[in-house]
């Protein structure tokens, strides 16, 4: 970095600039290229051959490349870049400019055996091939090993250090002074193990906060979209604020606030920080609080205080990890296995509740009564979930059951009241919504509380399921089904209720019946008097008595039925209305004395995801094909179709559900046109005339019969044809050109020219229509059947209204070479009708 | 040439420190003698500790400037209205919050040249 000072006012050149990294070369910055060489006269350490022009679009590279700020402060993170410790996190404790060197804290990977044998200079170990793991410095082992420790002050900061080898020691870590050349400080992104390491037993969840704000200055800028508002913060035009029209590579093209400047302006995207408004809504996209939505409370320089939509806390976030979005989210509910609002069990033989889930812990309201405390634990540090459903009692010695409505009547939450959510070893976690704190929760002695009433009983939601079974050929159904749900969560609780006494432990649990009339029924219990069980089946809509010896437990739902009710209901409800509607298919089907099928038939159902309505065909043809009589009961359903519908929607085996369903609703015209479909030959029908029309429906409900997807455009295909069909219903159509002949008298033809809306037809007399005009109406005339080599018109069928040639007939059909497409077809004569001549 | 050049780095070894505001370069002792030729109101030149807070020895790059009025390289860099002199490129700190103040009221904002 030798630059050459000349400096008088002799000289003609107006600048020097020597650049750092770019040793050995100077620039000159001059009128004329003599002056520069005039300049260099003299001096030795210059080559004045070796001028060279700057072209122009290179100038300001030379002067812009001095922007390499590596701002080291305190606390920051950096990575070792040489030694054992390359590629280490470390945090910088103390920063010397003035000798470029920084302080930082390492996780030491010290060997002490080695230490130990050099120190007492024994033979000295070879550099060793492997880098020893990083662990805590522990001092008394190093005393062990009779390695000197010594305690030393730092004179600058008045800490203690021990000193090991040379090698300062505090709390466990290395604190190591290297030059700045040796680590780097861009874009260090520490992952949450390493900064988990980090933390000194002491420190919480804060030391995320610091940590976070410390990433501030070595970070990578985040991504600008289109549309975001962004201020300047570096280079010339700094404070600028503008919005971003474009994003390249390099450069963000914004578009700036300020008149007099042109319309987009590139920008270095290092140049520029996010803006943001208070007020605006905004997402989290990158860092620790990824997926949050919020708005924005305050701005201050790089960081954002936002109102978190999902826990209603303020949250600090940088600037360039947040966009503008009007998305609202719910939050993550769950990882792993456990769930917000999960009682969980955690090593250190505590428990809590989690009350809030984060993007790799949770935070978990421990379960110490009269004061809140809060952790915030890893995935793996929990132990299990608790599903215990314990009972205790309250201050009034009244028994306290998951779900009873509690108040609080001592201790600092005194006077809040809520239901219940968890119960452990006789502390209760309340959730009370008014309750700001931890998501509601509050943890308490079950004997501060008093019971205060509205609990759920287990009865009660007997009787409700109950009544719901009844309703089961009312169209709501869908209710139903979260109702059937529900009681599917319920029993799993209420199987697990251990407080009560044998047999209450059987009420609400799902048995089978082994024994006697019912045998290889499922249900569920809903009393138990001594021997006898109440059992209300599940297929059935009654409750039966049966014997306690009769029934067995059936442990098929347990951990699926916990799960599915919490969000289940969400995603799976659309499965429930399609459970519902079979019920009433079962019952006429049990009428038709198919219980065995209704019963094979239910397990697949309880069991599987929702796709097996295929299984479901064959019961269901019997049923179909042997009770015509119950289709008349199907227009019952017809509410109940719709929703079944909608969820069959994409199955395509079970398109044939809703079109038969359909073709009824639309009772009257398709019907008649079916029949009228017999008579015309159509591709959709194989098997036409006399034909029920249930059995094209049978044909074409067959799962994954190509025919039976055509019906419904069929039906279509008919409404289009419905007004010519309208005009006539039985016999041919008539149609203008064609030669009729006045029914009864043999002698008079004439020519149709025109035919009426209403039926009639406009006749002109005479073989080739230039006679009388009369009108006629379709009874009284006929059309005149062609004979072969006759030019013919279609009058039915597909090709309605061609013309064509017969050229031969065969019985009662002709063959006819249609004149546009000049295919041969066979048709039936009745639909030919001679063409007139004109 | 109007103005009177601002004194010239005697030695460029560790002792050089840039003047956070202007950005001249000199050595420490230069700087204690004579304060900063931009930059008066400093007055490094009576307080001695003010030469290590307005002056830091982290910086990049060198440009001497014969003439700033009538250089494009000094224009660019915003020393435009300085005197002649040693200028860095760049400073790697900011001025302490203190400090602007002074800088500010005297009405030396950084503007579009």
């Amino acid at each position: 970095m030798q630059k050459c000072i000349d400096k008088g006012s002799e000289l003609q050149i107006r600048s020097v600039i020597a650049l750092d990294h770019l040793k050995n070369y100077i620039y000159i910055e001059a009128d004329k290229e003599a002056h520069v060489k005039e300049a260099c006269k003299g001096l030795r350490n210059i080559y004045s051959q070796k001028v060279m022009l700057v072209p122009i679009r290179e100038m300001t590279d030379v002067l812009a490349v001095e922007s390499k700020a590596i701002d080291l402060s305190r606390d920051t993170w950096v990575r070792m870049k040489i030694g054992n410790y390359k590629g280490d996190l470390a945090k910088v404790v103390d920063v010397d400019n003035v000798r470029q060197r920084v302080t930082v804290k390492l996780i030491p990977r010290i060997d002490l055996q080695a230490l130990a044998n050099k120190l007492e200079g024994r033979e000295v170990a070879k550099k060793k091939p492997f880098v020893p793991p990083p662990r805590f410095m522990n001092v008394d082992e190093a005393r062990e090993l009779h390695i000197r420790v010594e305690r030393r002050r730092d004179p600058m900061t008045g800490d203690y250090f021990e000193n090991i080898g040379g090698m300062l020691f505090k709390d466990g870590f290395l604190y190591k002074t290297v030059s700045m050349k040796s680590i780097s400080a861009q874009n260090i992104q520490p992952t949450f193990d390493e900064l988990e390491k980090f933390r000194t037993p002491g420190e919480n969840g804060e030391s995320d906060i610091a940590s976070l704000s410390t990433l501030f200055a070595n970070r990578k800028k985040g991504h600008f979209m289109k549309g975001d508002a962004v201020i300047v913060i570096k280079g010339d035009l700094k404070n600028l604020k503008g919005w971003v029209e474009k994003v390249d590579e390099e450069n963000v093209h914004i578009r700036p606030e300020m008149k007099g400047l042109p319309k987009t302006l590139a920008v270095n995207s290092k140049e520029l920080c996010k803006y943001f408004e208070p007020g605006n809504h905004v997402k989290v996209v990158s860092g620790t609080q990824a997926g949050a939505t919020g708005m924005v409370l305050k701005v201050e320089q790089h960081v954002l205080i936002i109102l978190s939509d999902t826990t209603k806390e303020d949250i600090r976030v940088f600037a360039d990890d947040v966009v503008e979005s009007s998305e609202v989210t719910t939050g993550i509910t769950k990882i792993g296995d456990y769930e917000l609002r999960d009682l969980v069990l955690l090593d250190n033989n505590s428990f809590g509740v989690i009350i809030r889930v984060e993007s790799e812990a949770f935070q978990v309201l421990k379960g110490v009564p009269d004061r809140p405390e809060v952790a915030l634990v890893k995935l793996r540090e929990i132990k299990c979930k608790l599903e215990k459903k314990s009972n205790v009692q309250d201050r009034n010695k009244n028994t306290v059951a998951v779900k009873d409505v509690v108040r609080i009547v001592e201790g600092p939450c005194k006077g809040k009241q809520g239901p219940v959510e968890h119960i452990y070893r006789g502390i209760l976690f309340i959730h009370d919504r008014h309750h700001l704190e931890h998501a509601g929760f509050i943890c308490a002695k079950s004997s501060s509380c008093v019971v205060v009433g509205g609990s759920r009983a287990n009865g009660d939601r007997n009787g409700d399921a109950y009544s719901r079974f009844n309703s089961l050929r009312t169209p709501p159904r869908i209710p139903q089904s979260p109702g059937r749900y529900s009681r599917g969560g319920p029993p799993a609780g209420g199987r697990n209720r251990g407080g009560r006494g044998g047999h209450d432990a059987l009420v609400g649990t799902t048995v089978k019946v082994r024994l006697g009339p019912y045998k290889g029924y499922r249900g569920r219990v809903v009393d138990v008097k001594g021997q006898s069980v109440r059992v209300e089946l599940e297929s059935q809509m009654k409750v039966v008595t049966v014997d306690r010896s009769m029934i067995s437990d059936n442990v098929v739902v347990s951990t699926p039925y916990r799960d599915t009710p919490r969000y289940g209901m969400g995603s799976e409800t659309p499965m429930h209305p399609s459970r519902t509607p079979l019920h009433p298919y079962m019952t006429p089907m049990r009428d038709a004395g198919a219980t065995p099928i209704h019963d094979g038939m239910r397990t697949p159902m309880r069991d599987r995801a929702w796709n097996p309505y295929t299984p479901m065909s064959p019961p269901r043809d019997n049923w179909e094909d042997g009770n015509p009589g119950s289709w008349g009961t199907s227009p019952q359903y017809q509410p109940g179709s719709p929703p079944s519908r909608a969820y069959e929607a994409p199955t395509p085996g079970s398109g044939w559900a809703s079109t038969p369903g359909g073709n009824y609703s639309d009772a009257g015209t398709p019907r008649d046109s079916s029949s009228t479909y017999v008579n015309a030959p159509s591709p959709y029908l194989p098997s036409t005339p006399g034909g029920q029309p249930m059995t094209p429906n049978s044909a074409s409900y067959l799962p994954g019969t190509p025919g039976g997807q055509p019906m419904t455009p069929g039906t279509g295909g008919l409404d289009a044809m419905s007004p010519v069909i309208g005009a006539d219903n039985e016999g041919p159509w008539f149609m203008p050109d064609i030669l009729v002949r006045r029914s009864g008298e043999e002698s008079v033809v004439g020519v149709i020219r025109e035919v009426l809306p209403d039926g009639s037809c406009r006749v002109v007399l005479g073989s080739s229509g230039n006679g009388d005009t009369i009108t006629a109406l379709p009874n009284e005339i006929e059309i005149v059947p062609p004979r072969k080599t006759d030019k013919i018109k279609i009058m039915g069928g597909p090709h309605r209204g061609a013309t064509g040639k017969l050229i031969g007939v065969d019985g009662t059909d002709g063959i006819v070479k249609v004149d546009v497409s000049l295919d041969v077809k066979i048709l039936d004569m009745a639909i030919l009708a001679k063409l007139a001549q004109p | 040439m109007g103005s009177a050049p601002a004194q010239i780095p005697t030695s460029f070894g560790h002792e050089l420190r840039a003047c956070l505001r202007c950005r001249l370069v000199k050595t420490y002792d230069q700087f204690r003698e004579s304060g900063c030729e931009n930059c008066p109101f400093f007055k490094m030149d009576e307080d001695h500790e003010r030469v290590v807070d307005c002056t830091t020895p982290n910086f990049n790059g060198i440009i001497s400037v014969m003439d700033p009025t009538r250089s494009w390289a000094a224009r660019w860099l915003r020393i435009g209205r300085f005197v002649p002199g040693c200028y860095t490129l760049a400073v790697s700190e900011a001025l302490p919050e203190d400090l602007q103040g002074l800088w500010s009221s005297t009405a030396m904002s950084l503007e579009v040249m």
